[in-house]
């Protein structure tokens, strides 16, 4: 994946306001030949230069900001890959693996038409799902499907009695009477059953009205802000400290603080015959019922959640408000279950010592797990937010799936792109995870581009085995870029110097250019044509 | 010879009274259940010279009683027109499987009907 064109944006600031790279350089106190470099994008920027950058060319730090640059570079490759728009595609000579440096450059220098693009492509994949769930309302929505029923077997009376009445011969005066009456009746009901399927029809107009889903919109949220909330991570450890808690006796304290503080009241739940959920939380009372039955990561969760819940009501109020990724009452309320989850991650696996606990134990979840009590997928939730300066983690992707493939939370790298909508490449661990439930899978993968990373995936279940229902799983997988093999105890016994030791997997069918591989389940993007070099990149 | 006996299997009344109507005119004995069950009853206790079956009955589903009908030794030949609302593919080719004479959707023409009946079934 094209880096985020930061360095382009700097040149093109910079030739703005006429000033010279060597003076610019010497204004944030680096050399006119490393800020060449960074504005080449052969080296990374981000901090403190980023800031003094961003300051001496009068704009903000978010419209140098690589995040959304990448997101808006990810959003044109999936446009030219669209298949709905894949002649096109061709004629102009695109192709998924050629432009990503192209997109890279529209962004850099359009940021404003590249998001109007975006825009634009959201908004055909909603009218496209929209038209999807209208479908399959019309041919399963059981009311409708009555109505229409209803609406033929009124017109096929009043078909017979028309032709009765219009037909035959010597009708006597009764019988015309009845077949009179029968058009009557039977054309009353047929208006009735025609209102009703015009309004259904009519009620169907707000229905998926909006431009992204909830989740989509939380997604969204979490990626721009790096899946890291620094006033939320600071308010977290001020609750700790508040209550008193540390390591031991973690749970207690924290019930005893709540108690005091808030008036809450922790107590066991009693199972009431069939499944219960492990936590109810009764917010007039203020009165959280913990299942005694529900495993121990269970139940401190959502000891946690309700620490977050009454504590950091305001700090996570003030990010919701504040973030415009959040259109909607709905949207918003699932941020705020986010966020809260992800304070309960930050009371529990509080930074300092779970990074370095996490660096001692080389990220080996199930060490972290059994150290602090918490669920697999609250560990390899929280690795994924040690991201920041100073932690000195590996950077690790994130990615949630359930069997149908549906992806329900995702933090991609800078250089991994993980998919919004639909599957992933079906190679990854990922989905091979299913298979193994409960054991984890890890892979070294190589993407078409060169990019290598390793793979590890578990697949979990959601709830408590119970004799009674099915098992639900979900398949939860970190990711992170190959050259930190060596500090994960996942990477160990792979022959990672080996070219041949990394499995071949590509972002997604419809993005991947091996066009050999027999789990191909969308055609390959066309490649270009050598002829059409020359006009396709109109530099 | 006895007249031709047609039994209606059909729950809309209006339907029902145009169809007794006219078939009566022509000569036919009509009888006439509304629900699946009393269907299955009345052909297994007097399996009538022709049988109308709409597809959406009560209690038992159209193709369930067809299939009966088939797979009953007594009735294995006698002749169905069936009447439904949606004239899906899909009902058509599982009415064809289990066997059926004529399949005719709703709003269907009385002169569809009679054409038919006086096909498979003279009066």
């Amino acid at each position: 994946m094209a880096r985020a064109p930061i360095g382009l944006k700097i040149r093109e600031r910079r030739k703005a306001l006429g000033r010279t790279q060597a003076a610019l350089a010497d204004s944030v106190g680096v050399s006119a030949s490393y800020l060449n470099l960074i504005e080449n994008g052969k080296r990374p920027i981000g901090g403190r230069l980023l800031k003094h950058l961003a300051n001496e060319l009068a704009v903000d730090l978010e419209t140098l900001d690589a995040a959304a640059d990448r997101r808006l570079i990810g959003d044109l490759m999936e446009i030219a890959a669209d298949p709905a728009l894949r002649d096109v595609a061709a004629q102009a000579g695109l192709a998924a693996g050629a432009s990503a440096d192209d997109a890279a450059a529209i962004v850099g220098r359009y940021g404003g038409w590249a998001r109007l693009f975006s825009a634009l492509h959201h908004a055909y994949l909603d009218r496209d799902r929209e038209a999807a769930t209208l479908a399959d309302r019309l041919n399963q929505d059981p009311v409708l499907s009555d109505a229409v029923h209803r609406m033929l077997s009124n017109a096929a009376a009043i078909r017979s009695a028309s032709e009765i009445l219009n037909g035959v011969e010597d009708l006597a005066p009764a019988e015309i009477g009845r077949f009179h009456r029968i058009l009557g009746d039977e054309s009353r009901r047929l208006a009735d059953v025609s209102r009703l399927i015009a309004g259904f029809f009519d009620a169907g107009e707000g229905e998926a009205a909006a431009t992204s889903s909830p989740t989509e919109e939380v997604d969204a949220l979490l990626y721009a802000r790096g899946n890291v909330f620094a006033a939320l991570e600071a308010a977290s450890a001020a609750v700790l400290r508040e209550a008193g808690v540390e390591d031991e006796r973690w749970k207690s304290r924290m019930i005893d603080h709540l108690a005091d503080r808030y008036g809450a009241v922790v107590d066991r739940g009693v199972r009431s015959g069939g499944a219960a959920a492990a936590a109810v939380y009764d917010p007039e009372r203020r009165a959280l019922s913990v299942l005694d039955s529900a495993p121990e990561p269970t139940r401190r969760f959502a000891i946690a959640k309700l620490a977050a819940r009454l504590a950091l009501a305001e700090p996570i109020e003030q990010e919701v408000a504040a973030a415009e990724e959040l259109t909607t009452d709905a949207a918003r309320a699932a941020a705020r279950e986010a966020l809260i989850a992800y304070c309960a991650g930050a009371m529990l696996m509080p930074t300092e010592p779970f990074a370095a606990e996490a660096r001692r134990a080389r990220y080996d979840i199930d060490i972290l797990m059994r150290r602090f009590q918490a669920s697999y997928e609250q560990v390899a939730h929280r690795l994924a937010t040690l991201h920041r300066p100073g932690l000195d983690a590996p950077p690790f992707g994130f990615m949630r799936s359930d069997p149908s493939g549906f992806v329900t939370k995702r933090y991609p790298l800078s250089n991994l792109a993980l998919p919004r909508r639909g599957g992933a490449c079906p190679l990854w661990a990922v989905y091979r995870a299913f298979q193994t439930p409960e054991v984890s899978q890890r892979q070294l993968v190589e993407f078409p581009s060169g990019d290598r990373f390793l793979f590890v995936a578990r697949a979990i279940a959601k709830s408590a085995p119970s004799f009674e229902r099915p098992r639900h799983l979900m398949s939860i997988m970190l990711a992170c870029d190959a050259v930190y093999a060596d500090r994960i105890v996942y990477g160990d016994g792979l022959a990672l110097d080996q070219r041949m030791a990394a499995e071949p997997v590509g972002p997604s069918c419809r993005l991947c250019s091996r066009a050999e591989c027999d789990m191909r389940q969308e055609a390959a993007p066309t490649p270009m044509s050598a002829g059409m070099t020359e006009n396709s990149h109109g530099r | 010879m006895a007249a031709t006996r047609i039994l209606i299997a059909e729950d809309e009344p209006s339907i029902v009274e145009a169809l007794r109507f006219l078939l009566g005119r022509a000569g036919y004995l009509v009888d006439h259940v509304d629900d699946g069950e009393r269907a299955l009853s009345q052909l297994a206790a007097a399996p009538p010279d022709l049988l109308i079956l709409d597809v959406m009955l009560p209690k038992r589903d159209g193709f369930e009683i067809l299939k009966a009908v088939r797979d009953n030794q007594k009735t294995a030949d006698l002749p169905v027109v069936m009447l439904t609302a949606k004239g899906q593919a899909r009902d058509k080719r599982t009415a064809a499987e289990i066997g059926v004479n004529a399949f005719l959707t709703k709003p269907f023409s009385n002169t569809e009907v009679m054409d038919h009946v006086k096909r498979l079934a003279a009066p």
